[in-house]
């Protein structure tokens, strides 16, 4: 099981992998800017974009390592690793303190155990589904253990009063929806359940600072100076890179630090800025041929866990990135999701890289038996 | 249902056919939703981004943020305690200075400052966001600013501001009510209460400031506008209107507090000033009149900023002008404490008012005497004569019938030993002694001996000058313990009025009526007859009832040797005076502590009396100034504008 076949050398994804590599150092590169201090005419390199550099060194290195071990023997390790994940999440409810209105870092901030737990989802739902391959759901009921599985984290990340994760986890788990046979009119009914449920969260479960993000996506021009500036400031910011962008560290909006949480959220509205439609556009482009990738390899898997893992996979990646971006450009309420690869945040690079070495895992060993 | 036996598939089965044939849908979505990215990043960049970008090249759109002024905090009859007003200041952006040496010196000139000075508020460049501006001065007069801005084209790189600042009419008068300003800490801005505050705001980190922020901060305008290259402003693009914070109207009595204040200074030109705290409140409802604390702070100093020195130069004074000693201040209470024993032993039934005992000047207990504070004793006193001239020696005879624990219940029954709560921050709760609160403490059983020092106030007993306040208003008003308010009401911008909280008892003494009549009629005495020990409170129209207090600091055995003028500062007795007045129906009750200050009846009962002659002349008198406050407009604050600063 240990020890690197020649043949898995053969087959490894060479080209994935600098394309994951090409994004990774558009990201560092897009983070200087966003940190840039001035110093005497010199661009100087901040913290965050030092610690941004560890974090990808120690995700690099659990990626490489995740590839020495055959992903099949991630199924029996999938069970053990969710169980660990949900413990981590409830440590982190009972003994983390309340940072910012949510309670969501371990190991004094350096650890987010809810970054984690998508992979513990994504590799529980692999297993579950390819003993109870998704071509064989055709009920409703037969959701209810999977969503069992799901809800789990995903309410425990809620209580952390971090809503934003939460969804975001729930939607990685909805990724492998599309592969089950339910009929379109149990979904119809699903679809009538859930606005009722989001109706009765817009009236009780939201705080209002939340609601009225949600609204300002509607009508920015709602409360320039509160919700809606970061929207403002973002449409501002992406509008005035144009076609070529202002130059790598020269975004005025960037540098006179008009953008919110612009090394964490809004790391997209400064790339925009400074590279133009062409940047932007080119690393729009490049995300969607990782994510597209990742679905061939799902399908050039030899095994039907391998499949679904890759499965997985895109849709932690696809998720926050759409989120991200849509929220960026405008079309979707700010909640505090990261552009995977590109924002700061240590536990979120390394989780993706993670994630991504699952990827490069099982498209190497397509053809090994 | 699912069949059991493809439970365990084996590996290398190969892709599920339904995963198979759905892929290229899914794909296809995933490119659905990047191709709306792809649209929506084309109609903002190239559209729509046009005319912003125009802009951004000439790095010319700012948004200012327009600072809303806080409320004005008001007294009980209108006047201005602490109000906010415009200030102009002078910035430097980093981004446009081109000739540092030239600029400085030429900014020095203008303002008749040494340039070296201002490079040094300017500080070192480095590591810091190219166009956030750098505040240089904040508080400049209206000719500087004049010069600055007929200047301005050759200063490039300078803009002038103005912000809304803080103005604390009395100076130090209200310090420690009022409290102080300061930006916010890293360690708030991650809590709840401040959930939708920026880094670099300014709240109120004290007194009232902190405990009314939320009525008291207004809400921050924004304007976009669009600059040249030497920062002037060509063209706004769109404006919100600040609003300014809530109208605070409190229960003081500005008046009061002026003159309560202004008792601890010296009588004598080049004495030091007094230390210690006052407190006068309403005894019918809890409204507090005024409350000091010397040594006060200046906070106006805090308003726009202040600087590290002077910060450290407060923290670290020996007398810690910072501490709030009227809620905070822990002191034995003497001889004030004389009346709560007295009222305990009547109600318990252990003294007849008319019984005399005898006081030789000293009281045996074992092998151990205690002294009365007059050597040659006061003769047979009862409980009347006892509490008018002070006398020890009945109160230790009294303490000693009652017990600790007894004495004890009595004091938390006048709400000695608790909290008040008072809305303000950092009150104490001062101690009340009890045999069981020993022994957990220290170990050790209670003595005989210790029951005669807590019997006159002395020993481990410890109190507030509020909690003097309120016990002695129980006192005064029939045996109520009220809940000190300070918030009249919150006047709104839109004209709603929110009334403060309503007066409220928080519990009545243990004591019938009867009893503390007759302990009013001896605080009476204190004060009213010819050997009573507060004759100095006493006023010429009004009938005043109070206790005198001396508490000693350090054993009587390190300075009994001594005179009384050569005993070190800090090991000169606390005085005391807490009186109240009118006799029956009383209005105020005044506690004061002087620090150090030796005797309560030469010390403290002066300050208690010019507070008190304040209350009643003001009463006489219709407040005219009052009148033309309340109908001074609340709108007439000036925006200001502030860059933005990074976040």
């Amino acid at each position: 099981m240990l020890g690197v076949d020649r043949r898995l050398l053969q087959n490894f994804a060479w080209s994935l992998f600098a394309l994951v590599g090409v994004l990774l150092a558009a990201g560092i590169v897009n983070l200087i800017s966003a940190t840039a201090t001035y110093g005497g005419g010199t661009i100087g390199i901040s913290d965050e974009v030092r610690r941004q550099l560890v974090s990808m060194g120690i995700g690099g290195c659990l990626m490489l390592a995740t590839l020495l071990v055959d992903y099949r023997h991630f199924e029996r390790l999938a069970l053990p690793f969710y169980a660990l994940c949900v413990l981590l999440l409830l440590a982190t409810l009972v003994i983390a303190p309340v940072t910012r209105g949510s309670q969501s870092w371990l190991m004094g901030g350096r650890i987010q155990p809810s970054e984690f737990a998508k992979l513990g989802l994504v590799l529980v739902l692999a297993r579950y589904l390819h003993r109870n391959p998704p071509g064989e759901i055709r009920r409703l009921r037969d959701l209810i253990r999977p969503g069992l599985l799901a809800i789990l984290p995903v309410g425990l990340i809620v209580a952390q009063r971090d809503l934003g994760v939460a969804l975001l986890t729930l939607l990685i788990a909805s990724t492998f929806l599309p592969f089950v046979r339910i009929p379109w009119k149990s979904w119809a009914l699903v679809a009538v359940l859930a606005l009722a449920g989001l109706a009765t969260l817009w009236s009780f479960g939201l705080e209002p600072y939340q609601r009225s993000r949600i609204l300002d996506v509607v009508d920015p021009g709602r409360d320039p100076l509160a919700s809606g500036y970061q929207v403002i400031q973002s449409r501002i910011a992406i509008g005035s890179g144009g076609l070529l962008g202002a130059g790598w560290t020269d975004g005025t909006q960037t540098q006179l630090r008009f953008l919110p949480t612009q090394h964490t959220d809004f790391v997209f509205s400064v790339l925009a800025e400074e590279w133009g439609f062409l940047g932007a556009g080119l690393v729009l482009c490049l995300y969607l041929g990782l994510l597209v990738w990742g679905l061939f390899v799902a399908r050039n898997s030899k095994d039907g866990f391998g499949s679904l893992l890759a499965v997985g996979v895109v849709g932690i990646l696809f998720w926050p990135a759409a989120l991200n971006i849509a929220m960026v450009l405008g079309l979707a309420p700010v909640i505090g999701v990261p552009l995977p690869l590109f924002s700061y945040g240590g536990s979120a690079l390394v989780s993706t890289l993670v994630a991504l070495g699952f990827l490069l895992n099982v498209s190497m060993r397509r053809y090994v038996f | 249902m699912i069949d059991p036996g493809r439970g365990s598939r084996r590996l290398g089965a190969g892709v599920d056919a339904a995963v198979e044939r759905r892929m290229p849908f899914v794909a296809l979505g995933i490119m659905a939703v990047f191709c709306v990215f792809l649209v929506r990043l084309f109609q903002l960049q190239i559209l729509e981004g046009d005319d912003l970008r125009r802009r951004s090249e000439s790095n010319s759109v700012r948004t200012l943020r327009l600072e809303a002024p806080r409320g004005d905090i008001l007294d009980r009859h209108g006047r201005e305690i602490a109000t906010t007003r415009p200030a102009f200041g002078v910035q430097l952006m980093p981004s446009e200075l081109r000739d540092p040496d030239r600029t400085f010196a030429a900014l020095g000139r203008l303002l008749d400052e040494d340039p070296e000075a201002l490079r040094a508020a300017y500080g070192e460049p480095r590591g810091r966001a190219r166009f956030q501006p750098v505040r240089l001065r904040g508080d400049l007069s209206l000719d500087d600013r004049a010069r600055i801005e007929s200047h301005r084209f050759a200063l490039s790189g300078v803009v002038s501001d103005q912000r809304p600042r803080r103005e604390y009419v009395g100076g130090d008068v209200a310090a420690h009510l009022m409290g102080y300003l300061g930006e916010i800490r890293r360690d708030q801005l991650e809590k709840r209460t401040y959930a939708d505050y920026r880094q670099g705001e300014v709240i109120g980190q004290s007194g009232v400031e902190k405990r009314l922020e939320a009525d008291l901060r207004g809400r921050d305008g924004g304007r976009n506008v669009v600059v040249n290259v030497a920062g002037r402003v060509l063209e706004t693009i769109d404006e919100i209107e600040p609003e300014p914070g809530h109208r605070v109207v409190l229960t003081i009595d500005f008046e009061l507090q002026k003159a309560a204040s202004l008792g601890f200074l010296p009588d004598v030109l080049g004495e030091p000033a007094k230390m210690g705290a006052l407190v006068a409140l309403d005894p019918r409802n809890g409204d507090v009149l005024a409350l000091v604390s010397r040594p006060a702070f200046d906070p106006n100093a805090f308003a726009g900023g202040i600087d590290a020195e002077s910060w450290e130069r407060l923290v670290n004074d020996e007398w810690q002008p910072l501490q709030n000693r009227a809620i905070s201040g822990q002191y034995p209470p003497g001889s004030t404490y004389k009346p709560f024993v007295a009222a305990a032993a009547l109600q318990e039934g252990l003294i007849d008012p008319d019984t005399r005992e005898f006081c030789p000047g000293h009281f045996r207990l074992g092998r151990r005497t205690y002294r009365c504070w007059k050597k040659e004793g006061h003769g047979a006193v009862n409980m009347h004569v006892a509490i008018v001239r002070s006398c020890d020696v009945y109160f230790y005879k009294t303490g000693l019938a009652l017990g600790v624990d007894r004495l004890a219940f009595f004091a938390r029954g006048f709400h000695l030993g608790r909290l008040s709560d008072v809305p303000l921050p950092q009150e104490k709760p001062g101690l009340v002694p009890t045999s069981w609160w020993k022994e957990r403490r220290f170990g050790e059983p209670w003595q005989g001996g210790e029951t005669v020092s807590v019997s006159i106030g002395q020993g481990f007993n410890l109190v507030t000058p509020l909690q003097m306040a309120l016990a002695y208003g129980a006192i005064a008003n029939g045996g109520r313990i009220v809940q000190p308010r300070l918030l009249l009401r919150v006047e709104h911008r839109d004209g709603g009025v929110v009334e403060g909280p309503a007066p409220a008892d928080r519990g009545s003494v243990p004591v019938d009526p009867e009893h503390l009549l007759r302990v009013r009629q001896a605080l009476r005495g204190v004060v009213q007859e010819p050997h009573g020990t507060g004759g100095r409170a006493r006023l010429p129209d009004v009938e005043v009832a109070g206790k005198t207090g001396t508490s000693q600091v350090v054993r009587l055995e390190h300075t009994e040797h001594l005179e009384e003028d050569e005993v070190p500062i800090r090991y000169r007795d606390h005085a005391w005076f807490v009186a109240f007045a009118p006799v029956e129906e009383a209005e105020i009750v005044v506690a004061v502590l002087v620090e150090h200050g030796g005797h309560g009846g030469s010390a403290a009962a002066p300050i208690a009396r010019r507070v008190l002659e304040t209350y009643f002349a003001g009463k006489q008198q219709p407040l005219i100034e009052t009148d033309l406050a309340m109908l001074a407009s609340p709108s007439d604050h000036a925006h200001h504008e502030v860059l933005l600063a990074g976040r």
